[in-house]
């Protein structure tokens, strides 16, 4: 029990449990319908993806601002890509190089330049978004319905047993993330980073290299979600990913991550990503306007980071 | 040499940004053939930064205390909303003093969730971001508020943004007024040697006896009331407002006050720099239109100055602080 | 009404009223017990050593001596007044300060500016509260070349421009103008060169000799026993012993610290 209560993500667990009891009991016959699961599962797995990436950066006391805008540059360059007949596979890898690069674009000012992440990713934000608008001219891009069709794209966009591929990759990324970050040698080195990063380089924790990697990761994981979003509905247009950046730390941080550091879970994260997105379901099915869910974000932001952080103060002082 | 120049950066922080200043001012105006000097141009480049920079004060404050405040951009639409919503109905005195309060009251929300509760401030204030944000767009509901003629003759509207005083803006009048004030309280009071002291070493003003809570508080509410103020001029000029107004426009705050030589590490502002910081983001923005080239590229140089000036910042510092 | 170093190192005379009394205090941390029942009387003009290894409690005390948190059981009277309302401003009002190892100094700040922080003085404008900055730049100035801080120091460069121990001495410095009635150390000397630790123990035994409480927090007794009047204990968050200087050596005090778990509570008499 005291193990339980321990548990970053405890907040996020007893949250998604009750908006779940609360669905059911008030509205089951939206809640159980198969259109809205599968909704559900595509948006949650969009989301969470981009959250993944984030926890390892929040993981270790930055921030990554840019996110928003990587999606966009991401999935604008893959169909770019493929609109201009290279392969899907080729265009995945070469749209995943590009995320990559901007990934260590951003660890090399932060850990080179010494500049805060809040700095550097506010103008990647800026920028990569500056960029989609003068690559694209302003205009929406689709893929043709043949690139649709091919196996590449059902792999990533496509059903299995009825069941979004999107929402099995981020079940299959998020488990391996998990282990990634409580059993191996690098998940260690990351939250002693997070933890305390004075101690964990007297330790013998190499800080650079595992800061490059926790923001590569971030920027690759925005892509991956990018993609995964275009090869179920492949449509582009400059505001791709617009306000994802904000999306995507609400779902870290209502999943229980700590801000400084050092503390959280990639199950909190996954499901952070899929209360925010089951509540934003129900408030459109309610018919209510689509904006109040950004309402609904910020509140949820505001309440479940209150709780944690209050909870956090509690479990520090009783030791 | 070094030590004039470190002693030199060591008094005035926005020594950088005043030679960015003259150099693209300088570069605009023989580039453009002088027309970015245009009575009109400058008329519209002072009411976009005096906007801009009424924003980002509010924000340098609340860098200034080692916090952040991303939440100005939907409380400035919050602000434009109020003013141009109830203006028709109230009058403009009543709507501008009703868009103010809204200011204080997110700006104050905002200050009992970091200051009494010891939330961080990116959390708190991107939660207000979005929670004003989504009000914004639901009290629209798709549809803009529009000044009436009846309004803009009013002369509270003229005198908060909607009309010229001797061909400027009075918006611009009330950037510099609050430069003013904000700067002697800044740099010449109690107060601000407090401000400054906590965005410096939050413990040690504590073992000083200087009340961290209240000041905490007070930035967050200085920087609400700002940001709903600087809604309300822009509205004023603009003469409508929608659900997506201000949506951004914390970004570019933050962008003009680190321009400006404010430390996001918080204890090292400059208010003179901020005012700077804007007027170079919205100079640029003018220069871009005159040019012709596509608005957007707007964004991404944006993106490339706060950067460099987040580096070149770092190498100031340095050189300061060596011995 | 003082006796200097002579030896003779209680405060002499009639019954004297104790300038801070803790009586019974104890501080919880949720289940962790950082202080128990701790009793301690403190009186002016004698320089107090509270001794303890990491975790004994000492700075905990002094926290709460300090106002900056108030304990969770007992009494704590200054001059006779019981302290109800604990805060940092409040100490600094009654006359007492205190001098952290890490903290009491803005880096940012100039050094007049950290000099009268949370105290500025002001002149009024308008009805207005502005700095008044040739004050500051004076009183601080002074101060500067009154410790002997290097020539070089200007009193409008940040904090961060001077060295540790030329910190420490500004913080003691500090201390020492504004005419208080308590100096606490907490651990002054760490990291400190050997001729700026003599330095900062001698400015102790000034200010005892100027009739202020000095209480001085180190965990290294044989500093401390050449300079002290009397050595407090702590361990575990008890006081375990409280002697007079002259009463046990360094050594015999030395063998109390290391073996916790004996406990002697030699009260010294105040006749």
């Amino acid at each position: 029990m005291r193990k339980l209560l321990k548990r970053p993500d405890l907040g996020i667990i007893i949250g998604c449990l009750f908006i779940f009891a609360l669905f059911t009991l008030y509205d089951p016959a939206q809640w159980f319908n198969w259109g809205t699961v599968s909704n559900i599962g595509e948006y949650t797995a969009i989301l969470g993806l981009l959250a993944i990436g984030q926890s390892f950066v929040v993981l270790i006391r930055e921030i990554d601002l840019s996110v928003g805008s990587v999606y966009g540059i991401v999935g604008i360059a893959f169909v770019g890509l493929e609109n201009n007949n290279v392969s899907d596979v080729l265009a995945f890898v070469l749209a995943m190089l590009l995320a990559l690069l901007v990934g260590l674009v951003n660890a090399a000012l932060v850990i080179r330049g010494k500049l805060s992440s809040m700095i550097v990713t506010l103008g990647g934000l800026f920028f990569y978004r500056g960029l989609i608008y003068i690559i694209t001219h302003g205009a929406v891009t689709g893929v043709p319905q043949a690139v649709r069709q091919n196996w590449f794209a059902q792999l990533l966009g496509g059903h299995s047993l009825r069941i979004q591929n999107g929402f099995l990759l981020l079940l299959i990324l998020g488990f391996l993330c998990a282990v990634t970050l409580h059993e191996t040698r690098f998940g260690n080195h990351l939250l002693a980073l997070g933890g305390d990063p004075a101690s964990a380089e007297s330790r013998g924790v190499p800080l650079g290299k595992v800061r490059t990697i926790a923001f590569a990761l971030c920027s690759l994981f925005a892509g991956l979600s990018a993609i995964v979003t275009l090869t179920n509905d492949p449509e582009t247009s400059v505001s791709l990913g617009t306000g994802m950046e904000l999306e995507a730390i609400a779902a870290v941080v209502v999943g229980g991550t700590l801000l400084t550091g050092g503390r959280g879970t990639m199950l909190g994260t996954i499901l952070g990503s899929f209360f925010l997105t089951a509540v934003r379901s129900e408030i459109i099915a309610l018919g209510a306007p689509p904006s109040w869910y950004v309402s609904f974000v910020g509140i949820a932001l505001l309440t479940l980071v209150t709780i944690n952080t209050l909870l956090l103060k509690r479990l520090r002082i009783s030791g | 040499m070094r030590a004039a120049i470190a002693h030199l950066v060591r008094r005035h922080p926005e020594g950088g940004t005043v030679t960015l200043v003259v150099l693209i001012s300088l570069t605009f105006a023989i580039v453009t053939g002088g027309s970015w000097l245009s009575t009109g141009n400058l008329q519209s480049l002072s009411q976009l930064t005096a906007v801009l920079a009424i924003m980002a004060f509010g924000e340098a404050i609340v860098i200034a205390t080692g916090q952040i405040d991303i939440s100005v951009g939907s409380v400035s639409g919050i602000g434009a909303l109020t003013f141009l919503g109830l203006a028709p109905v109230v009058g403009s005195g009543f709507g501008l003093v009703a868009a103010l309060l809204f200011g204080v009251l997110i700006g104050g929300i905002n200050g009992v969730f970091v200051a009494f509760l010891g939330i961080p401030s990116l959390l708190v204030t991107l939660g207000t971001l979005f929670l004003f944000q989504g009000i914004g767009y639901a009290v629209t509901s798709g549809f803009s508020f529009a000044a009436s003629n009846v309004v803009r003759k009013q002369f509270i509207y003229n005198g908060f943004g909607g009309g010229t005083v001797a061909g400027v803006n009075t918006g611009v009048i009330w950037a510099l007024t609050i430069l003013v004030v904000l700067q002697l309280a800044v740099f010449e009071m109690p107060v601000g040697n407090r401000l400054l002291a906590i965005g410096g070493d939050a413990a040690s003003s504590f073992s000083r006896g200087v009340n961290v809570t209240r000041i905490k508080f007070g930035v967050f509410v200085v920087s609400g009331v700002l940001a709903a103020l600087s809604g309300a001029l822009d509205a004023a000029f603009i003469g409508y407002a929608d659900g997506s107004f201000g949506a951004g426009m914390e970004l570019s705050a933050i962008a003009a006050a680190v321009l400006g030589g404010c430390h996001l590490a918080g204890g090292r502002i400059s208010l003179i720099g901020t005012l700077l910081g804007a007027f170079i983001l919205r100079g640029i923005q003018s220069f871009l239109i005159i040019l012709g080239v596509q608005p957007q590229w707007y964004i991404l140089v944006v993106g490339l100055i706060v950067v460099l000036a987040g580096l070149a910042d770092r190498t100031l510092t340095r050189l300061v602080l060596k011995r | 009404m003082i006796t200097g170093s002579d030896g003779q190192s209680r405060p002499a005379g009639s019954p004297k009223k104790p300038l801070i009394s803790i009586k019974n205090v104890g501080l919880s941390y949720g289940n962790f017990q950082a202080l128990t029942d701790v009793s301690v009387d403190f009186y002016q003009g004698e320089l107090v050593g509270l001794v303890g290894d990491n975790g004994a409690g000492k700075t905990t005390l002094i926290r709460i001596i300090s106002g900056i948190i108030p304990p969770t059981s007992g009494e704590v009277y200054f001059d006779g007044e019981r302290i109800i309302k604990f805060h940092p401003k409040k100490a600094i009002d009654l006359g007492l300060e205190c001098i952290q190892q890490a903290i009491g100094l803005c880096d940012n700040l100039s050094v007049g500016r950290n000099y009268f922080l949370g105290r500025e003085p002001v002149r009024r404008i308008l009805g207005l509260p502005f700095l008044d900055k040739k004050k500051i730049r004076e009183a601080s100035a002074k101060v500067v070349h009154d410790f002997g801080l290097r020539d070089s120091v200007d009193v409008d460069d940040e904090i961060a421009l001077l060295s540790g121990g030329e910190k420490q001495t500004f913080k003691i410095a500090r201390a020492v103008t504004f005419r208080n009635r308590v100096i606490i150390m907490d651990e002054p000397t760490n990291h400190l060169s050997v001729r700026e630790r003599t330095r900062v123990n001698e400015l102790a035994v000034q200010l005892k000799q100027q009739g202020l409480l000095v209480i001085y927090i180190t965990h290294d007794i044989f500093q401390i026993h050449r300079i002290a009047d009397r050595i407090v204990i702590l361990e575990n968050g008890r006081k375990v012993t409280d002697v007079p200087r002259d009463a046990m050596s360094a050594e015999a005090l030395e063998g109390i610290i290391r073996d916790g778990s004996r406990t002697s509570t030699k009260e010294p008499k105040v006749s």
